[in-house]
């Protein structure tokens, strides 16, 4: 009776909103700067998603209220970013997209240029549904884009439940397999941001999950289905270019498959064309400048893999810092990395026992194939987290193919839940799940920011503002447009709320420029030659570190070590004006001199 | 689309929420008819298209509904570039209703005659009072926990600072402005010092709350030939001898690199 109560959902309800509030009391606290305890944060994690991870292994709950406990996972451990965020974006990527929706409102036409990623202009999907809300409503690209991803977020949590459901035909399944993808690294927080991953992903879901029931359908209904899948595959196309590829990937391989396998179905192979043609055709008519922005990653991946492989390089250390993180940051402690060792070990062992049982009820259905084959390849791209180029390319690529292993191991989850005593079976699998979920939280986002840091505060009732976006108000109101030379963190906080067009990293290298100690003769004529009046020099070591360098300094806690004396000085001795001086950071006008 | 209840809804409720998102001030009104009109009603009218007559359950109809919203909203984009307006909150407002009416009137073609197709009712239980005690309960702790996620807070380990800056008042240059602005934990007391050329120079004594900003206009007589050199330093009351921060300035500027 006490267990009936508990399992019901008004208390599942009032679990979720109270582990968000503990949550956002762990980011208040850590915006406060009173270094709280981080249990108090994955206990809040773990409020939300037990109780809804045990009801979902129950044999009870109907079709329609296990869709409900996944919408609220979804919508709960979203809100759980939101509540990281304060009132400004604060990912790196989020500057960037927030630019381009930006700029779409400002300038009423796409293909704006963005110094960050200049590619990202020419996938405007996430960019431009933003600024739908934002000219109907008058929200700020901050409001607009909560609200955007918000929708795409429990749309894809909706449709792979569906989708599992159709293929597994277990709606019990589909929300364990939906509970287990939650565990995903990039779920949380790097799949919640807004960029353009976080929408494609989503509406590659609901392709997939219309082409199952296209599949289940009567021949006379399919012609309904092939509505959303058409219209997901052009709209993916113009949002993001990996999940373009993904998408056309997975058509084409289903077209092999069912001629293969003599599938007694229509081979998709139209919708492999057209997936595969529009990937092509956006990449070469209107965003060339993708190959040079991705493959350049990936044949860097290539070489760090086979020097790694070959003893010529030093496999990377998990769980360590991007080489980009100048500051000395707290590692992830021994039994935080523990947790998440153990999360892959229990997703191996779901997955080697759901391989075996997809094996032999579910071989005869294509997509489960490729389901299969994602799943194991998911393991083999977490060997590229040992090679230092590569490991962001084996992160990307994890949430794809995870989407494979939540699906198999869902067979593996069966397996736990059958026989006797099902009260310890489903309490097993419940806490699994909680440590497939926290594992992925873990290896997903560095371990010292997995708390929010202080962006904005108050003092004495005031709104005081850390120092990068001091100048980003300082820019945003008294020069307007203007073109910045800065490190990376500055530059983007410079993008938006700025709104200015702010060059910062190595293309072109302005990375040098502003932290090396002395001017060299290259240095001044490449300002000129991109126009870049405007020039920051940041004493902070992280200022280059966009997920860090953009906060308060706090000592004794981060963020407090300096460069030298000469990234400033080598710029008031040529000499040119100083126009804003907030003790580490100096705004200089190169225009403005004797 | 006689007889069709749900697609002259939609179409009513594409048109009014436009109408309210394009031509109300209050940002909380636009947003309750934005919202529907971006994230449901386009999909709605679309799928009911695709589908016509054909039962499809009420959830896959909701999800498929906002999938295709969002799936609109980016062909949209792509589609209002190509006119010379380009994307306005005008061009959305047309763009979006005209999906939804163009949509419906193909779902009402498509559907069979109204009478001969019914459709399943859709019964919606009201939880117990008890249930909607912790919903309401479960609802407020969730918004509570959004806005304490909002809130700037006291950071009093966070380390604070007062910047200087100084501009040109405007193109002429004939003068500059320059701002004290107080990002400290406390109220600090400053000395502000201007020197316009060699001749020349004004003190201020300055007071700034945290969150304040204090700006004083200085005057830059025109020169002949040459260049103002303008300084504006500013010093600590504790520690008057001291530089704090220092900002510079040659009026009139040149436009060129060096």
């Amino acid at each position: 009776m006490v267990l009936a109560r508990l399992e019901s959902l008004p208390a599942i309800a009032l679990s979720s909103a109270i582990g968000l509030f503990l949550c956002s009391l762990a980011n208040a606290l850590s915006r406060a700067t009173l270094a709280p305890s981080p249990l108090i944060y994955w206990l809040g994690l773990l409020v939300i998603a037990l109780p809804i991870f045990f009801r979902l292994s129950s044999t009870q709950p109907s079709y329609r209220q296990r869709l409900g406990l996944i919408l609220l996972l979804g919508l709960a451990l979203y809100c759980v970013k939101v509540v990281h965020d304060g009132v400004y974006f604060t990912f790196s990527d989020e500057y960037v997209h927030a630019f381009n929706a930006e700029n779409i409102e400002r300038y009423n036409h796409l293909y704006h240029f963005n110094p960050a990623i200049p590619t990202t202009p020419y996938y405007p999907g996430v960019e431009g549904a933003a600024s739908a809300l934002m000219m109907l409503t008058g929200m700020s690209s901050f409001g607009a884009g909560i609200v955007l991803i918000g929708a795409a977020r429990l749309t894809f949590m909706a449709a792979l439940f569906f989708l599992f459901a159709r293929l597994s035909g277990s709606a019990r399944g589909a929300g364990i397999g939906v509970a287990i993808y939650t565990g995903t690294s990039n779920f949380l927080f790097w799949g919640a941001q807004f960029s353009y991953e976080s929408l494609s992903l989503p509406l590659m879901v609901v392709v997939l999950m219309a082409f199952v029931e296209r599949e289940a359908a009567p021949a006379p209904a399919r012609g309904a289905w092939a509505v959303p899948i058409v219209l997901g595959i052009l709209a993916i196309a113009i949002t993001h270019h990996l999940t373009s590829y993904a998408l056309a990937f997975i058509f084409i391989a289903l077209a092999v498959l069912y001629r293969v396998m003599k599938v007694e179905k229509p081979n998709p192979w139209p919708f492999a064309l057209l997936a595969a043609g529009t990937a092509l055709g956006w990449l070469l008519i209107a965003a060339r400048s993708t190959t040079g922005y991705l493959f350049p990653v990936l044949e860097e991946a290539i070489k760090a893999i086979l020097k790694t492989a070959s003893g010529e390089e030093a496999p990377r250390t998990l769980f360590g810092q991007a080489s980009t993180v100048a500051e000395t940051v707290a590692s992830t402690p021994l039994a935080a990395r523990a947790v998440a060792l153990f999360a892959v070990f229990v997703l191996f062992a779901g997955t080697l026992v759901g391989l075996r049982q997809v094996w032999r009820r579910e071989r005869d259905k294509p997509l489960v194939l490729l389901f299969c084959g994602g799943a194991l390849a998911f393991f083999a791209a977490l060997t590229l987290r040992f090679a230092p180029a590569a490991w962001e390319t084996g992160n990307r690529a994890a949430g794809f193919l995870f989407i494979g292993l939540a699906f198999v191991a869902i067979y593996g989850a069966a397996e736990l839940l059958r026989g006797p005593n099902l009260l310890r079976r489903r309490l097993l699998l419940t806490g699994a799940l909680g440590i497939v979920l926290v594992g992925g939280a873990i290896s997903g986002w560095p371990w010292d920011i997995q708390l929010a840091r202080p962006l904005q505060a108050t003092a004495k009732g005031k709104e005081i503002d850390a120092e990068a976006l001091a100048l980003a108000r300082f820019a945003r109101e008294r020069l307007d447009g203007s073109r910045f030379a800065a490190p990376e963190a500055d530059a983007r906080v410079l993008l938006t709320p700025g709104e200015q067009v702010a060059y910062g990293g190595q293309g072109p290298d302005i990375e040098d420029i502003v932290d090396e100690p002395e001017l060299a003769d290259w240095q001044l004529p490449l300002l000129k030659r991109h126009h870049l009046p405007w020039l920051v020099a940041d004493r902070k070591l992280n200022s280059e570190d966009t997920l860090r360098g953009e906060y308060f300094q706090v000592p004794g806690q981060y963020g407090t070590a300096l460069r030298p004396r000469g990234v400033v000085h080598k710029f008031s001795r040529i000499p040119v004006a100083r126009a804003w001086h907030s003790g580490r950071i100096v705004l200089f006008n190169l225009r403005d001199r004797p | 689309m006689r007889g069709h209840r749900d697609l002259k809804w939609i179409c009513l409720a594409a048109v009014l929420c436009a109408l309210v998102a394009a031509l109300v001030p209050w940002e909380i009104v636009r947003i309750v008819a934005a919202v529907p009109l971006t994230l449901f009603l386009p999909g709605y009218a679309i799928v009911a298209a695709a589908f016509g007559s054909r039962d499809l359950a009420p959830p896959k109809r909701t999800v498929l509904s906002v999938g295709v919203s969002l799936m609109v909203l980016v062909l949209g984009t792509f589609v209002l570039n190509i006119p010379s307006f380009g994307i306005t909150t005008a061009s959305w407002a047309v763009l979006l209703p005209l999906v939804v009416i163009a949509a419906a009137r193909g779902a009402a073609v498509r559907r069979e005659r109204p009478g001969r197709h019914r459709r399943a009712a859709i019964s919606i239980r009201w939880p117990a009072p008890g249930s909607l005690a912790i919903f309401s309960l479960a609802i407020a702790i969730a918004v509570a926990a959004l806005v304490l996620g909002q809130k700037p807070l006291p950071a009093e380990d966070a380390a604070g600072y007062t910047a200087l800056w100084m501009l040109p008042t405007d193109s002429r240059e004939e003068a500059v402005a320059v701002g004290v602005v107080s990002n400290q934990q406390d109220s600090h007391k400053y000395r502000l010092r201007v020197n316009v050329g060699q001749e020349q120079a004004q003190t201020y004594r300055v007071r700034v709350d945290p969150g304040e900003e204090r700006v004083y206009e200085v005057d830059v007589p025109p020169r002949a030939n040459g260049r103002t050199h303008v300084v504006a330093t500013l010093y600590r009351a504790g520690a008057p001898e001291k530089t704090y921060r220092r900002v510079t300035s040659w009026l009139p500027r040149q436009t060129t690199f060096p």
